[in-house]
């Protein structure tokens, strides 16, 4: 390894990616926007769940769980239209239509027919709460489940408990973002060395071709790993786990890294760079998405490699998750930086000669 | 020390079935300034990327400076100096930031661009971007890019291709002053006139082949008609006569025509490399 030229390189790409405007704007647009986004959004969850029935006659057992003040609220209406209404203007979370007989449906133990009104944006787990709410009104009347097949008991009131804050939901969604984001600047910087071909005038030196890809990956990952960790810091995602979380931080660099290997072989100038670059960011978006908005996505993010730092770093900052809990997901995402980058610099290598 | 700069011996390079240069063979002394000519697709920048260790060769080999351009290739490029046809320079940085990046990548500490911008005429223009030059002030960016680590080779791929004169001829005079230094240069040209004028042999590339290789002046005596060519008064106006040299009946020619005729001009012919390029080839290097 000639060190020295790699270093050169290093300041070199460091200097230009400081004078391009658009990526300088980017990049502080972009940081900018994201910090101010995650200090806008709500740093505290509200528990309280509103939720609106219709009942000619309220069961005593629901009227002792709303008393009870376990974050549950009830908002009578007074008739089935009303009730869709409120569902609908987003006054309640869920709207619940009792039948007038459901005391006695509830003494003979026979099914009752109770509606459930939601809006299409109820996340799945609120759905869940709701179900178990009936189920376990139906216990307090009678002494017996209703037949329904969920049986978690006290599912609904442990994840009021649980919410977590939208804005750290947020926090990994950007960190992933960010990174990705600097993969455009990398596959610009060594797309115009192909295009403008200095890349050949670079060769005709001692320096080699490795030379010359260790201080492109060393560049991706210092842009990368930079502006994340900056992030991170500003909203102070380091207070649980640093390690770990810089850990995937560095990992999820060399992993965006790669991916700007690719689309720098992929693409012929920068405007092709850049279209090869939005499907990659909105792939990448999906995992972190996918915790933003539970039920949303299913087990098939997971060949998505960003899941892997996502996912570290949501278990790390929010649970408190140690190494035995994400080692797993860190050796994955080693597996696949090794795949990327090693795909990118295959594909590379042949545009450089 | 080797006595020739650059040595290449059953040099081959093909594209899949296609043999861009053809087991060639050739040597350039140290100190020697040698014009590849050729026209587009003949093999000269192929055989050129071998030489500089962008390509590796398909068969025969090459030194430079004694050193195997395949198995020492790092070795032979910290000695040569490398002008690309293309400017492919760092618009967004200076003139200057450009030299002293090479320089770091030849190891060269504290280095000051100036005397170099100066012999090249741009000491006024080190602190400004190169995007702001002309593309002859990039050229000589390029030509003097390629001498910041002081080569002992000097690679010029048509160095003042489409450039003004006043560049032009900045580039051709830099280059004579590397020879006198005593650094060897290897210069692909289409630009007979330019290779007449620096090199001390040149060699032509035709199909992946050298087709002739010798001084501009011997390949002249080889291929070239040696002829006096006279302008004449008529009456009716003015005509060319042509008198071969060399013959039994040169003399006589000579004498008739100043006896009898009104010269007014009388010119020796002589063949240009590009009439002796065609007369080998069949065809010309545009």
């Amino acid at each position: 390894m000639n060190w020295q030229s790699i270093r050169a390189i290093i300041i070199k790409d460091l200097s230009l990616f400081s004078r391009n405007q658009f990526f300088a704007v980017i990049t502080l647009l972009g940081l900018g926007a994201y910090i101010a986004i995650y200090f806008v959004m709500p740093s505290t969850v509200d528990e309280s769940v509103d939720i609106g029935i219709y009942a000619p006659v309220v069961p005593s057992s629901l009227q002792q769980l709303q008393e009870s003040g376990q974050g549950l609220d009830l908002v009578s209406a007074e008739s089935e239209e009303e009730l869709r209404q409120g569902v609908a203007e987003n006054d309640y979370i869920a709207g619940v239509v009792l039948p007038a007989d459901i005391e006695e449906k509830f003494e003979s133990q026979e099914p009752a027919e109770i509606k459930l009104y939601f809006t299409s944006d109820t996340p799945e787990d609120t759905i869940e709460f709701i179900d178990f709410l009936i189920t376990e009104v139906a216990y307090l009347e009678t002494g017996q489940y209703l037949a329904v097949e969920w049986q978690q008991e006290i599912l609904g009131p442990d994840m009021v408990g649980t919410q977590i804050p939208p804005r750290d939901k947020l926090r990994s969604l950007f960190a992933v973002l960010i990174m990705v984001t600097e993969t455009f600047a990398l596959a610009s910087l060594i797309g115009e060395e192909i295009e403008k071909r200095t890349g050949q005038a670079l060769l005709v030196t001692p320096m080699t071709v490795r030379d010359l890809f260790t201080a492109k990956a060393i560049v991706g990952v210092m842009l990368a790993f930079s502006q994340a960790l900056l992030f991170v810091l500003v909203v102070g995602g380091l207070s649980e786990q640093p390690l770990i979380i810089l850990t995937a931080l560095i990992l999820g660099a060399v992993l965006v890294t790669g991916v700007g290997f690719l689309m720098a072989s992929l693409g012929k100038d920068f405007l092709t760079t850049m279209v090869w670059g939005v499907p990659v960011l909105i792939i990448f978006s999906i995992p972190a998405i996918g915790i933003m908005m539970p039920g949303a996505v299913s087990d098939w993010i997971k060949i998505i490699p960003s899941y892997y730092v996502t996912d570290t770093m949501y278990q790390a900052s929010i649970f408190g998750s140690g190494w035995g809990s994400v080692g797993d997901n860190l050796l994955i995402l080693v597996a696949f930086n090794v795949v990327f980058l090693s795909a990118g610099i295959l594909t590379l290598r042949r545009r450089f000669q | 020390m080797p006595n020739h700069a650059i040595l290449a011996e059953e040099l081959t390079y093909s594209y899949g079935d296609f043999i861009a240069v053809d087991h060639i063979d050739f040597d350039v002394a140290e100190g020697e300034i040698l014009g590849f000519l050729g026209p587009n697709g003949a093999g000269k920048s192929t055989t050129w990327k071998m030489l500089t260790g962008q390509f590796k060769p398909k068969g025969g080999k090459a030194t430079i400076l004694g050193w195997d351009i395949a198995r020492d290739a790092q070795k032979v490029k910290a000695e040569i100096g490398v002008c690309f046809e293309y400017t492919n320079l760092y618009e967004q940085m200076t003139a200057g930031e450009n030299l002293k990046l090479f320089a770091d990548l030849f190891g060269i500490k504290k280095y000051d661009p100036a005397p170099l911008l100066k012999r090249v005429g741009m000491e006024d223009w080190e602190k400004h971007r190169v995007e702001e030059f002309s593309k002859g002030m990039k050229q000589r960016i390029m030509v003097a890019r390629s001498l910041v680590n002081r080569p002992k080779i000097l690679f010029l791929d048509e160095p003042t291709s489409g450039l003004d004169p006043v560049s032009a001829e900045a580039i051709r005079r830099l280059v004579l002053e590397e020879r006198d230094r005593g650094a060897t240069v290897f210069l692909t040209t289409h630009d007979m006139w330019e290779a007449d004028k620096l090199c001390d042999r040149v060699a032509f590339i035709d199909q992946g082949k050298i087709v002739a290789l010798d001084t501009p002046h011997d390949l002249k005596q080889t291929y070239g008609k040696r002829a006096l060519k006279a302008e004449i008064s008529t009456g009716d106006g003015l005509r060319y006569i042509e008198i071969p040299l060399d013959t039994d009946e040169t003399p006589e020619a000579m004498r008739t025509l100043f006896a009898n005729k009104k010269v007014v001009t009388v010119h020796s012919e002589e063949a240009t490399l590009e009439d002796i390029f065609i007369k080998l080839t069949g065809r010309s290097l545009e």
